[in-house]
């Protein structure tokens, strides 16, 4: 038998099946008779819970580290509290349910903690909500699989793969990942990419139809899954993985290279990252800087608005690990898809054409006068650039300008550092600035085009979608011509235009971008090398002559076929 | 009964780490400590208490203590607030 999922995260693995399921924790209210025996009910689900958190911690420490098991250990401290638990014990002597009791004490704290205005405090509301939930499970009987003790040799069969389950992965551990849900450039995938564990992703209902202990070959190249292998399917498989494994240490000779064409042409190698600590990884990997780092990650981690400090420390340990090779910051990107209850989005119907972004930033100037100002604090200790997402019109970026520059005056008053020639540049994202490139170069230091959404505007397609998906492609013509079109602008202006979308690294059209004069790849830490070796297999005049075939083509498949043809 | 008024003098006033040292050293003591602020009483030996109150720097609150240890507890819970609490 054979399932057929989206290709992932490249690499063969092999190994037995285990479904993990995120607990259901739900339960039905009720009042109790005997409440002594409800309060050691009580009791013993917070003793469980106790012994199993500290367990979590060492196993943390170890394939994490001191920073993450802290926040395990503090969980231990406030379930600890006797005086909060006689407050549960008090609610059960009066007939409540041990799951009604723990839930009220813990939201009520949660609250307490969330008005107390006090920013430290108010975080660890997010604390004490874990807490109730991992108290929740020892009670309902329903604790979540520890991805750091699954035995050597599992593939992990899951809905979705979430950044909190894949923290406790141990590396070695995992031989591949298969999930309901996501595509290319889901969490899921992203993560699974990142710890260079093979992902075969979208099979419908594969949690139901895989059981524990099944057999599986999972193909994260093609997308297959093999379930129950024959001995040959086995043999083959043994074979692509070691290919593959040779393949990627072959890459190893790229590390300490230029990033240059057959005929010569120097281009620069950039990593995305979404937290500080991800530009280490990016430049174990030799990237020769930061092409998107992604701002998000403090403002979704938050149950408050991230504080000037708060923000510039990251930045700054961002600028610090990457020396002086350039980053690339995105200022925050987001809107009514995401629940940030603190940032105060409302749900709309349409959010990625609705209030986000840079729009929602210019709106609300004291949240983007925060990150701005840490922006420049930070950019004393390196080399910070600024980086504007769904820009569609001049203005905006104009207006970006004039805000960076009066806060400049502000710490010129306040006798305060920062780089009085920060590059701020454009993301090209989206049709209308693909259209008006010439006049955004005018304004704008750098461009770099987000290939994801680029595709998607342009088409009008969700790439979640399935009915539409296949619409989804960069090879589109109309998605090439706008590429090639923000490219000419850039190079005609004489600003540096880089790529910061998935379509960077992708090897069959990397000649394509050699063609059109791109300047700047921005790719996966894991994508770096290979990326470099794909440029370095086309000279200037082939990758032309390639894309001057292709460019006649009117549809995407005969794109795709050709470029599939011509791949290196 | 031990009573004494001390201020909070740490910049983060109770935070996490300062509250579970409180507690650290109300449990040293056989005393039954209280802390007072504005009429209310919070436990001395609740961290989530202590933190859930959001007592800030420059707060004046009243530290009581009552046992077979209330003069020893007080003194140190006084004191320790007094020098700030370790941060």
């Amino acid at each position: 038998m054979e399932f057929k999922g989206t290709a992932a995260s490249a690499g063969i693995g092999i190994g037995s099946v285990v479904v993990v399921e995120e607990p259901v924790l739900e339960y039905v209210s009720s009042t109790v008779e005997d409440t002594a025996a409800e309060a050691e009910r009580l009791g013993a689900a917070i003793e469980n819970y106790i012994e199993y958190t500290n367990e979590q911690a060492a196993v943390m420490r170890e394939s994490v580290g001191e920073k993450e098991a802290e926040i395990l250990i503090g969980h231990v401290v406030m379930i600890s509290d006797p005086y909060m638990k006689g407050e549960m014990v008090k609610l059960i002597e009066g007939g409540m349910c041990a799951e009604d009791a723990l839930v009220q004490i813990c939201d009520m704290f949660a609250t307490m903690f969330e008005a107390t205005g006090d920013e430290l405090t108010m975080q660890r509301a997010t604390d004490v909500r874990d807490v109730k939930t991992g108290v929740l499970a020892e009670l309902l009987n329903k604790r979540p699989v520890d991805m750091g003790t699954l035995p050597l040799g599992s593939i992990v069969v899951t809905h979705d793969l979430t950044p909190s389950m894949t923290a406790g992965i141990r590396p070695g551990a995992v031989e591949a990942v298969i999930t309901e849900t996501g595509g290319l450039t889901s969490h899921s995938a992203i993560l699974a990419r990142a710890m260079e564990i093979p992902a075969v992703l979208s099979i419908a209902g594969v949690c139901h139809r895989l059981a524990d202990g099944d057999q599986v070959i999972v193909d994260g190249s093609t997308g297959v899954v093999t379930v129950d292998p024959t001995e040959e399917q086995l043999e083959a498989a043994r074979e692509a993985q070691a290919a593959f494994i040779a393949e990627r240490a072959e890459l190893v000779k790229f590390i300490g290279c230029r990033s240059v064409t057959a005929s010569g042409e120097q281009v620069e190698l950039f990593a995305n990252i979404g937290k500080p600590e991800d530009a280490a990884q990016a430049m174990e990997r030799d990237a020769e800087g930061i092409g998107l780092f992604r701002t998000e990650f403090l403002f979704m981690d938050s149950t408050s608005m991230p504080t000037e400090d708060q923000q510039f420390e990251a930045y700054k340990k961002a600028a610090l690990i990457c020396k002086n090779k350039p980053l690339i910051i995105r200022t925050l990107d987001i809107g009514g898809d995401k629940e940030i209850e603190y940032m105060g989005l409302e749900r709309e119907d349409n959010p990625f054409m609705g209030f986000r972004a840079i729009r929602y930033c210019l709106a609300r100037e004291d949240v983007y006068r925060t990150q701005l100002r840490a922006l420049l604090r930070a950019s004393a200790f390196g080399e910070i650039r600024i980086m504007v997402p769904l820009v569609t019109c001049v203005d905006e970026l104009t207006a970006v300008k004039a805000l960076v520059k009066r806060y400049m005056q502000e710490f010129d008053q306040e006798g305060v550092a920062y780089n009085p020639d920060i590059q701020i540049g454009v993301m090209v994202e989206t049709p209308a600035a693909a259209v008006i490139a010439d006049l955004l170069a005018e304004e704008a230091d750098f461009f770099s085009i987000g290939t994801n959404d680029l595709t998607g505007y342009t088409m009008c397609a969700d790439r979640g979608n399935d009915k539409v998906r296949y619409l989804y492609s960069t090879c589109n013509p109309a998605v090439l011509r706008s590429i090639r079109n923000v490219i000419s602008a850039g190079n005609a202006a004489g600003i540096q235009v880089g790529m910061c979308g998935e379509s960077a690294a992708d090897p069959m059209l990397v000649p394509l971008w050699i063609a059109f004069g791109l300047g700047e790849y921005s790719v996966s830490a894991t994508s770096v090398l290979a990326t470099r070796k794909a440029i370095s297999l086309w000279t200037k005049d082939e990758a032309c002559a390639l894309a001057e075939k292709v460019m006649q083509l009117k549809t995407a498949t005969e794109v795709y076929d050709a470029l599939q043809e011509a791949a290196r | 009964m031990f009573s004494e008024k001390v201020t909070l003098v740490n910049p983060q006033g109770f935070h996490m780490r300062p509250a579970s040292l409180l507690v650290g050293e109300v449990g040293k003591y056989d005393a039954t400590v209280t802390i007072v602020r504005n009429g209310a009483e919070i436990p001395g030996n609740s961290l989530m208490a202590i933190m859930a109150a959001g007592i800030k720097c420059g707060e004046e609150i009243e530290i009581r203590a009552e046992g077979a240890q209330e003069a020893e507890a007080g003194r140190a819970v006084v004191d320790f607030i007094a020098a700030g609490m370790g941060d």
